[in-house]
């Protein structure tokens, strides 16, 4: 009997130390963790629509649909949405942010898990840059007879971002 | 239940994303214990059952005592994940030991060391964690049906493992009779051809249904 | 053994990747670029040298039967706290190094060192050890690293190493270049071993 015990309690006494260790690293750190993650939301959002100051989220009955982006003077500056589509191994999530024309201002790839060099160049701004100023109704990838140049090696991915936005637009316009 | 996503999850976790030549988890045995084809066999059928063990029993874990949004204590305490998950892991594989040692001890024998590293393949603990950030929402609710598809996804992954573990096995017994530079007689060369598995199996990627 | 060469010898005669073969899972996967090995390199030798140090600490109040949970236990907590920390100071990283953080309990070589070393050397010792197989591990990996971040993608740590017109071989930053590279690097290994066998 006096063999189980000692182990055992040599076993429980590291448990709550290295529990109680944990618990207050934790501590500390959940604050900075959850700051970076809405950090790292608002960089998106400010990098799509920069002139916004504040956003105003527009839901339905269980989600947000778009954001209304506003600049100080609370006059409307414009709107985001996000979209995602499956492109080739992975979903693609875009955020899109829409001048008050309802035309491009800027995109943003914010997850993707596509081929590195390949698909993973979705995230890169000589790509991106191209879908400013153009009409998010209307676009489509060059091999389907649109104007958007499709990533070397990676039509499949470069589909997934073009449709994905042109498709939450045409769901979301007459809500705009 | 929707049996695409089951049927997805399954080629995913078999070829698609092979758990040894995609996402790397599981090398050391890969490469250790791949020398004859029967011991890679036997070793195969003791990873898929400690796999899909320690999957049901990680997901149990998570559930119901640390994550927030489902537990009984309603404490977040994900931050314990890593060592709640790895201390179970190394109970089951200790009961795995004791049961091969009375019921098959041919087995035992032939597996030899390598039966307690299971403790440490990546690819057991790797599916655990896996499965939680592939069933659980970012706000910790459980996706529709996680608990079997977590268990789909560990067995699925096991078998990948056994899948490249016997072809690697194959290819290095016919290995023995071929000419293989000094230098490269060994590790070497076996990476070399679970370089060329792997281009093959890239083959399986972007594979949709 | 001289106290420094405890330190020297896990840099290059007992590299924990190369010569032993041990933590393959983690080396080969982060080895898609510098940054990620420079990163997965110091978080390892920083859990491995902890580990070491408090398993020799408390190696006497351990009790035989139940050392490899209890050494289980301890390198869990520093991987743990390694993990709160990465996540909340370098996020970037922490992403990108992804399941292979937490994966860092299952590195053989910090379990391996704990067995073999820690657990019957002093102190200081174990430091040293500690410090020589982590700094070991993260040469492997920067090595292959290297190798594939350049033929992959023609940089090194975002520095532009190749001329922009090099079409980069993208097999390399996939999982074949990574088998490929080690195996390659391996046997030029063993080929200046037997030189040096045969030339003694």
């Amino acid at each position: 009997m006096k063999d189980f015990i000692r182990p055992a309690l040599v076993l429980l006494v590291i448990c709550l130390i290295s529990g109680a260790i944990l618990a207050f690293i934790y501590q500390q750190t959940a604050p900075l963790i959850a700051e970076n993650k809405l950090k790292a939301e608002e960089a998106a959002r400010i990098l799509v629509l920069p002139d916004a100051e504040f956003f105003k989220p527009v839901s339905d009955s269980s989600e947000v649909l778009y954001y209304e982006g506003y600049n100080a003077d609370s006059t409307l500056v414009g709107y985001i949405f996000s979209c995602v589509q499956y492109g080739y191994s992975s979903d693609v999530k875009t955020i899109v942010g829409l001048t008050p024309e309802l035309m491009i201002n800027a995109i943003t790839v914010v997850s993707q898990a596509e081929t590195p060099g390949l698909g993973a160049n979705c995230t890169r701004e000589d790509f991106t840059a191209q879908f400013t100023g153009k009409n998010p109704d209307n676009i489509y990838v060059d091999k389907d007879g649109g104007d958007i140049q499709s990533l070397t090696g990676a039509t499949i991915t470069t589909r997934a971002v073009t449709n994905a936005i042109r498709e939450t637009f045409q769901k979301l316009r007459d809500r705009l | 239940m929707d049996f695409s996503t089951l049927f997805l999850i399954i080629i995913g976790s078999i070829f698609i994303n092979n758990f040894v030549i995609h996402r790397f988890l599981g090398l050391c045995p890969y490469i250790g214990v791949s020398k004859n084809m029967d011991s890679a066999f036997g070793m195969g059928m003791a990873v898929i059952f400690v796999m899909t063990m320690a999957s049901t029993i990680t997901w149990l874990i998570y559930t119901f005592f640390l994550n927030k949004a489902t537990s009984i204590f309603g404490l977040d305490l994900t931050f314990l994940r890593t060592i709640a998950f790895i201390l179970s892991i190394a109970v089951l594989v200790q009961f795995v030991e004791m049961v091969i040692k009375k019921a098959a001890p041919e087995l035992y024998k032939a597996l030899g060391i390598y039966l307690p590293l299971i403790t440490t393949n990546c690819a057991v603990l790797g599916v655990s964690i896996l499965n939680i950030n592939s069933f659980f929402k970012i706000d910790g609710t459980p996706v529709s049906a996680s608990f079997i598809k977590s268990i789909i996804q560990g067995a699925s992954a096991g078998v990948g493992f056994t899948l490249v573990l016997v072809l690697m096995a194959g290819i290095r017994e016919r290995l023995e009779y071929s000419k293989v530079p000094k230098s490269m007689k060994g590790m070497p060369i076996s990476f070399i051809i679970a370089g060329c598995m792997a281009l093959a199996f890239l083959g399986f990627s972007g594979m949709k249904f | 053994m001289k106290a420094i060469q405890e330190f020297t010898k896990g840099i290059i005669k007992e590299n924990p990747v190369f010569v032993m073969a041990l933590g393959l899972c983690p080396t080969l996967a982060v080895s898609t670029s510098v940054q990620n090995a420079i990163g997965m390199g110091a978080a390892a030798t920083f859990v491995l040298l902890c580990s070491n140090i408090f398993i020799s600490l408390i190696k006497n109040f351990i009790p035989s039967k139940v050392r490899i949970p209890c050494y289980i236990l301890v390198i869990a907590s520093f991987v743990t706290i390694v993990d709160m920390v990465m996540e909340a100071y370098v996020p970037p990283l922490h992403k990108s190094l992804g399941i292979f953080i937490p994966l860092i309990v299952v590195n053989c070589i910090i379990l391996g060192r704990a067995e073999a070393f820690a657990s019957k050397n002093g102190v200081f010792r174990s430091m040293l050890d500690g410090l020589g197989m982590g700094l070991g591990f993260m040469l492997a990996i920067i090595i292959i690293a290297s190798i594939r971040e350049i033929l992959g993608v023609g940089t090194i740590l975002d520095i532009r190493i190749l001329p922009a017109s090099y079409k980069p071989m993208i097999v390399a930053i996939l999982p074949p270049g990574a088998f490929i590279t080690i195996g390659l690097l391996m046997g030029l290994l063993n080929i200046f071993q037997n030189k040096k066998k045969s030339k003694a």
